[in-house]
């Protein structure tokens, strides 16, 4: 149409800017991955794709990626069980949902290291809200962030806390758009309450489902900030993600060639599995907006 | 009707009762900080934990005051008000063009857009702090500023663009008839009717700029710090601070809350589109 001509330059200032400070950064990132190279040794050695392959060979490197993974199909478990129970009954539910709504939204909404924070000082051994209680009860806890199994463990819980209020958003967000007369034809025909959840309401929910689990799974190959201030990746390696394997190369070791190609290898596996998912995540989104 | 009556306002109920109970443990950590952040020592180490005690206001003061929060939180607000005047202009321009597209041309950039938002930020860490280094750029607002709203562009467009698109063309379309250029329609027509998405697409970017750790801890230091930056290397270990970082804690919380209850008519919108942790 006539009136539309010129309308690409509208796309000019923000997509220049994303070319300037994303796409540049991630072709110099996959450069500098070539290298040798120290951050503040004078020289430079191109060493080709001997980084990748050092990683590639790495028990270090595996060993982050199983973290990885293991957090992430723990908290993706936790976070919809508990997400979807919690849609569930605020559907059912048919006053003070707003409420409910903000109250069970804090933990996602404030700052995460903030959150975080406020896990620490209920889990930190002996003064922690939940030793001080066990220890009245003379019962003796384990070291909750000390003891790898745990450490573990509550890197999911927090992860878990801090987004299934995400998860339940989204959930109920479909919820609402839910056939109303399939329900109630089935409830005439004496369905029960769990039966119309299995076999009408979750079907129906297939999308938004595999939406949410795909972008939670990318969102773990991100996750920085909890682990950070909860565990900083210790005891020794036990909780150390592929992200803080990432930033003790970069920013403790200084070896940013390194880094890099672990940087760009993380790259790798989130396009993947964005590849895989990408049809249903066009689905997703269109149905979100 | 009234035998079934009855088991609704009992299942009525048991709804309600089993959603305080759970909401309620759930904020437990919340509502411990807070009652930490007004504890004398004495009280804040105490086995079994005390509930009952003399509240104090001394932390907030110190936090805030003496400890230098009050700094960090400028640089914060410098930081989050710079990225969401940048970022929201541009992305409105962006989305306006993309909603006046085709869907078949416009559909691919938007999926692009979404790959983008789930970059690892690890990676893009590292070549920003390199170049920032080379261009004598750490610890500078400019900088921070301009990665946050690089990282934030693909969410202020999917949101501009979800409300561009409840706009009629038609009214484009007259407002070319009666002679207004592209950059008048958009101006004088079109962005006074988005004026609910401006505000959403705001108070989202200052909230994401506010809670992002990964991007202020590495390119921030000791002029330009945020306030999660603060904390993090404050409240970590040092359990005699106690109070004190409790009190900080829940100081930066506050203003969150704040935005939540503005924008909670369009939480689901703003988050199923990008999710406020970008």
């Amino acid at each position: 149409m006539r009136w539309q001509r010129g309308l690409w330059l509208f796309l000019v200032p923000s997509f220049g800017l994303m070319t300037l400070v994303l796409l540049w950064p991630l072709g110099y990132a996959a450069y500098l991955s070539t290298f040798d190279y120290h951050l503040g040794s004078p020289g430079m050695h191109f060493v080709g794709l001997a980084n990748y392959a050092q990683l590639l060979s790495e028990a270090r490197f595996w060993q982050s990626l199983w973290t990885t993974i293991g957090i992430a199909l723990g908290s993706v478990a936790v976070e919809f069980t508990s997400g979807f129970a919690l849609a569930l009954a605020l559907y059912r539910l048919t006053f003070s949902v707003r409420a409910f709504m903000i109250l069970l939204f804090l933990p996602h909404i404030i700052t995460p290291v903030v959150a975080t924070l406020f896990l620490k000082w209920i889990l930190t051994s002996n003064w922690g809200l939940i030793d001080a209680t066990l220890l009245t009860f003379n019962v003796n806890p384990p070291d909750w962030l000390g003891n790898p199994i745990w450490a573990r463990i509550c890197v999911v819980l927090a992860d878990a806390w801090i987004f299934t209020p995400f998860v339940m958003l989204v959930l109920y967000a479909a919820l609402q758009t839910l056939d109303q007369a399939q329900i109630e034809a089935a409830k005439i025909d004496g369905a029960g309450g769990w039966r119309i959840v299995r076999h009408i309401v979750l079907p129906s929910l297939v999308p938004v489902i595999v939406f949410t689990v795909s972008v939670r799974l990318m969102d773990v190959f991100r996750f920085f900030d909890t682990i950070y201030v909860l565990t900083g990746g210790g005891p020794g390696t036990a909780t150390e993600t592929i992200t803080m394997y990432t930033y003790q190369l970069g920013f403790q070791l200084l070896q940013v060639g390194k880094a890099s190609a672990l940087g760009i290898i993380t790259l790798v596996i989130v396009a993947a599995i964005i590849a895989a998912f990408s049809g249903i995540l066009q689905r997703g989104y269109g149905r979100s907006s | 009707m009234k035998t079934r009556r009855l088991p609704y306002v009992r299942n009525q109920t048991l709804l309600f009762a089993g959603l305080a109970l759970f909401t309620f443990i759930n904020l437990v950590p919340l509502i411990w900080a807070a009652l930490t952040s007004v504890k004398n020592p004495a009280d804040a180490f105490t086995v079994p934990p005390t509930i009952i005690f003399e509240p104090t206001i001394t932390y907030h003061r110190e936090v805030w005051l003496d400890r230098g929060f009050v700094h960090y939180l400028i640089n914060s607000l410098i930081v989050s008000a710079g990225t969401m005047l940048i970022s929201v202009p541009i992305g409105s321009l962006a989305a306006y063009a993309l909603s006046r597209m085709p869907q078949r041309r416009a559909s691919p950039v938007l999926f692009g857009l979404f790959t983008i938002r789930m970059f690892p930020h690890m990676l893009l860490a590292i070549p920003f702090f390199v170049m920032g280094s080379f261009l004598n750029m750490i610890d500078t607002y400019p900088l921070l500023i301009l990665a946050l709203v690089a990282i934030n562009q693909p969410f202020t467009i999917w949101l501009m663009y979800s409300f561009f698109l409840d706009i009629p063309r038609d009214l484009d379309e007259a407002a070319a008839i009666d002679g207004c250029n592209l950059w008048q329609t958009f101006r004088i027509v079109i962005l006074p009717l988005a004026r609910p998405g401006l505000t959403v697409a705001a108070l989202f970017s200052l909230l994401l700029s506010y809670n992002e750790f990964l991007f202020a801890l590495v390119l921030t230091g000791i002029r330009t710090k945020t306030l999660p930056v603060a904390i993090a290397s404050f409240g970590g270990e040092d359990v005699s601070d106690w109070s004190i970082s409790a009190a900080g804690a829940i100081g930066i919380m506050l203003p969150i809350v704040l935005i939540m209850l503005f924008v909670q008519r369009h939480l689901v919108r703003g988050l199923t589109i990008g999710a406020v942790k970008g």
